[in-house]
């Protein structure tokens, strides 16, 4: 009983931190949900500080529901991480499958397939929504531009001009605009994030079992039932790690969506929460609270599909 | 030999094409970032000099009058540092205590470490704002260094937890038999045997932390901004300055790129939590 | 010095009662051996004395003295793990003046020591290497270096031996053996191995889940095992256990015998038992013979001469030699 206590005890500076960490701003959280609480008010100045006299009960939280924006930036956030997810375990497998056995230079393809992963969001958006996908000045819009010139370029050409010219001219796609800016999030993000997907794809498999696959050949096995049936069930343990991790990370994007389009067309949770938090605290909470809400639906999914696996 | 003999020709020369093709497709972004970033501001947006232009240092030169980015990259060095510098220290400790002292809660005190990572930072950004300035430490090295290591602790125990898990229980009881107490267990012991589990999770902590991109922004204004922000505060509206943006970004990005690409390795057992070895 | 008393030790894992109330007591300068299948309690029990596992109830003394409490390097013992537990990042000669580093010995009295322990141990050109660059044995050796060179009360092996191939062994535990009778200091050897029990110990205690089933020397438990168990782990090969109609002609509800104490004959048909070869064992020096067909007992083993010649198949039959006979109870105790 007495030697291992102070062992024990080493854990909780750890605990207490992150203990205090998550309860003392959700515990407010929490409590700015049920007030109204804003940070301008000409009108009703009262209510810039918070107070238990400004009860709304669940005011805030029918405040948020109603609002335009709030059922669209849960789906946002579900199809935005959905959609990476989707992309970065498919490109993930194909990519790891195909760089892992030796060949020459294998070195180097991983180093500059793994590259993107460390680059900070900030960077990651600026670069794409700036440099390349801009529809004038990216190469997104050069590219177009350069396509749209060589066509006009075959219009007076003898013979096949008349064929040229009934083709129409190319406008780039702007991936800043209202339909499409979650598509470029989507895009940077991917471009990020399949690195790791193939990173983790391919450590796992080199651990494959190479002896199980001799058998499988000798049993007759081709490449694709061998893949099917071998590599694609080792796989699934890491596939189930990457899609906790990713998530974990992807429901909370917020650099990207705000460099692309300042949530212009595309809000997930957290964004929303940025914008109620300019002025109405009280409806930030409250969607703050939906965040925490939805996250553990998720977690609690992920826990148990990965948990387990985890502390063997 | 029944694999050499099932391979195609196709495949021994298609495949490294191939995944020669998808690598440099990947790296192509990062590659046009520094290939942009040695172009004049006026270059970098005419069509006839996209490839072939007169390369120029200025960008990289004029970064500190340009953006300020040495006082940036300072703050991103102090708060990246000390933060993990603080998540060890915190870390270490609880990690051993789970490793090598485990109770029945053990596991769920780490389950419940995880589940504190899926919390999303945004629900909590107003009381974390309100309560840095209620007691003036908004915009201080000092909130961006404890936030940061709060936020990446749980990943950091749980690291050093799968690495010490790794280390046999009977050296730290021949340890305990030998004489040492709890601290020369630690010193003595654990710290040399998992130098280099603690070296990498101190190098991910570290990337984690410079990457970040939610409270650094959020919780400063000038004197703590780390590179985040400056990136972030400089999104070069309409393709201006796209040449010395791309200089400030490679310059904020590439010690971690490099740094990256040495602990690939521990990177995936790490993010992997030993799952995947 | 080095008297090891147990007082109604009890160890519980949450609710599973690994070691029920338990006294023993190990006198200055034996060589105990605790024996026993795995999953026994005999490595806990080690624990327990070591320090490395808290008691639930009960006391653990050493020398009179109540160290119940007391913390495993303040006992005054050492111990030897079965994977060596040396310090992978240390020299061998660093690895064995590390308890006498945290003991705050001078560096004078730490080199004699050292130069001690490793000339008697086969170790002095090793002493700058790291345990990964040496093979099992001498890991082994190293690890028991540091414990001798603590002169700790007693000595605790935890299965020692059992990474060990074969050959290396039976060398090991000669020179254990050796050690003990040279230091004279009191050892306690866990080990599942009941031939390392029989060759090394002064006192054998036998457990079963977490139970003392007999204490003695291995003369004692050889010749009079106090239970069926006993009766069953001690000896090699296995005593033939026999119960119903062959064991109630003694009384008995169940009877044992010894491979050994069984005389055979090939040709005439006198003896008790009539049985078929099924398999023999040829070791040069002895014939272990595996024989089916008597009822109770299937196969029934037999030790014969070295120069025997059966083959699968042949009758063979069989008289017990009835002296050697032992007999049960119904609750599996010894009959006298």
């Amino acid at each position: 009983m007495s030697s291992r206590t102070l062992p024990r005890l080493l854990q909780t500076p750890a605990v207490i931190m992150l203990l205090i960490w998550m309860l003392i701003p959700l515990g407010m959280t929490l409590y700015f949900s049920f007030i109204r609480y804003v940070l301008n008010s000409l009108r009703r100045p009262e209510w810039t500080t918070p107070s238990f006299t400004n009860w709304r009960g669940f005011g805030n939280y029918e405040f948020v529901m109603n609002s335009k924006d709030f059922l669209f930036a849960i789906q946002n956030s579900l199809f935005i991480v959905g959609s990476i997810l989707f992309l970065t375990v498919i490109l993930g497998v194909l990519i790891a499958v195909l760089i892992n056995k030796a060949f020459p230079g294998q070195g180097l393809v991983r180093v500059m397939l793994i590259s993107p992963f460390f680059i900070m969001p900030a960077v990651n958006a600026v670069l794409w929504i700036n440099m390349i996908l801009d529809p004038v000045l990216g190469l997104n819009g050069l590219a177009v531009e350069g396509i749209n010139n060589i066509i006009a370029s075959m219009h007076d050409a003898p013979l096949v001009g008349w064929f040229f010219s009934l083709w129409p001219k190319i406008d780039p796609i702007s991936f800043r605009a209202t339909q499409t800016s979650a598509y470029a999030v989507i895009i940077m993000v991917t471009w990020q994030w399949t690195p790791f997907a193939v990173l983790i794809f391919m450590t796992s498999l080199q651990s494959e079992d190479e002896q199980q696959k001799e058998a499988a050949i000798l049993d007759g096995a081709g490449k694709w039932s061998q893949f099917r049936f071998l590599t694609l069930p080792h796989l699934g343990r890491p596939i189930a790690i990457v899609v906790m991790i990713q998530a974990i990370f992807h429901l909370s994007l917020y650099a990207e969506i705000e460099i692309v389009s300042r949530g212009n067309g595309n809000k997930n949770l957290p964004y929303l929460i940025g914008e109620f938090a300019n002025n109405n605290i009280g409806a930030a909470s409250a969607t703050g609270i939906f965040a925490v809400i939805l996250a553990n639906i998720i977690a609690i999914f992920l826990l148990r599909m990965v948990g387990k696996t985890l502390m063997e | 030999m029944a694999i050499v003999a099932q391979t195609s020709k196709l495949g021994t020369v298609g495949r490294p094409i191939l995944a020669w093709i998808v690598a440099l497709l990947f790296f192509f972004p990062i590659f046009w970032l520094i290939f942009t970033s040695f172009k004049t501001d006026a270059d970098a947006v005419k069509p006839e000099f996209l490839f072939f232009f007169t390369p120029t240092l200025d960008n990289y030169l004029n970064m500190t009058e340009n953006y300020d980015y040495w006082r940036f990259a300072t703050n991103s060095v102090i708060t990246s540092v000390l933060a993990t510098a603080v998540a060890l220290f915190v870390g270490i400790p609880a990690a051993y205590a789970m490793a090598f002292n485990p109770t029945r809660r053990t596991k769920d005190v780490l389950m419940w470490m995880l589940s504190t990572k899926m919390l999303p930072a945004a629900a909590v950004l107003y009381p974390m704002t309100f309560l840095a300035k209620g007691i003036g430490l908004f915009d201080t090295h000092f909130v961006i260094i404890i936030v940061l290591a709060l936020i990446n602790l749980p990943i950091v125990v749980w690291m050093l937890f799968t690495y010490f898990k790794e280390i046999p229980k009977d050296i730290i009881e021949a340890g305990q038999m030998d004489g040492v107490n709890t601290w020369g267990e630690i010193k003595e012991i654990l710290i040399p045997l998992a130098w280099g589990g603690i070296a990498s999770t101190a190098l991910l902590c570290f990337i984690f932390c410079w990457n970040e991109a939610y409270w650094t922004v959020r919780l400063t204004t000038t004197d703590a901004a780390t590179l985040s922000k400056l990136i972030e505060g400089n999104r070069a509206p309409e393709g201006l300055f796209f040449g010395r943006l791309s200089a400030v970004s490679a310059a904020a990005v590439g010690p971690i790129v490099v740094l990256g690409w040495f602990c690939q390795k521990q990177l995936v057992q790490g993010l992997t939590f030993g799952a995947v070895k | 010095m080095g008297r090891i008393v147990l007082e109604n030790v009890v160890k519980r894992f949450d609710e599973t009662e690994v070691i029920p109330p338990l006294d023993l007591t190990i006198e200055e300068g034996e060589f105990a051996v605790f024996v026993g299948p795995s999953g026994c309690g005999k490595s806990t029990l080690l624990r327990l004395i070591a320090g490395l596992e808290d008691a639930t109830a009960g006391r653990v003394l050493i020398d009179g003295e109540d160290v119940t409490e007391v913390s495993p390097s303040k006992r005054g013992l050492a111990m030897v793990f079965q994977s060596y537990a040396l310090y992978p990042h240390m020299t061998v000669r660093k690895n064995i003046a590390f308890p006498m580093r945290m003991a705050g010995m001078s560096e004078a009295e730490q080199n004699e020591r050292i130069t001690a322990a490793a000339k008697s141990l086969n170790l002095t050109d090793y002493l700058d290497r790291k345990p990964g660059q040496l093979s099992g044995g001498q890991r082994q050796r190293v690890a028991i270096g540091r414990a001798i060179v603590r002169e700790p009360e007693a000595f605790l092996f935890d299965e020692p031996l059992s990474n060990l191939d074969a050959a290396l062994r039976v060398g090991m535990r000669l020179e254990i053996s050796e050690m003990h009778k040279r230091l004279q200091t009191t050892m306690i050897y866990v080990t599942h191995d009941q031939v390392e029990a029989m060759t090394m110990a002064d006192k054998i205690v036998v457990l079963q889940a977490g139970v003392i089933e007999q204490v003695g020397s291995p003369l004692e438990l050889y010749k009079t095992p106090r239970n069926v168990f006993v009766a069953g782990f001690i000896g090699s090969p296995k005593m033939n256990l026999l119960s119903g109609v062959e064991a109630a002609e003694y009384d008995a509800d169940t009877i044992g015998i010894r491979p050994e104490h069984i005389d055979i004959s090939m040709k005439s048909k006198k003896g008790s038992w009539e049985g078929t070869v099924g398999v023999a064992e040829h070791l040069g020096s002895d014939t272990f013979i595996h024989i089916h067909g008597i009822p109770g007992c299937d196969p029934m083993t037999v030790r014969a001469g070295g120069d025997i010649e059966v083959k699968h198949g042949d009758k063979i039959y069989l008289s017990p030699q009835a002296e050697h006979i032992h007999k049960f109870s119904e609750d599996g105790l010894r009959i006298p």
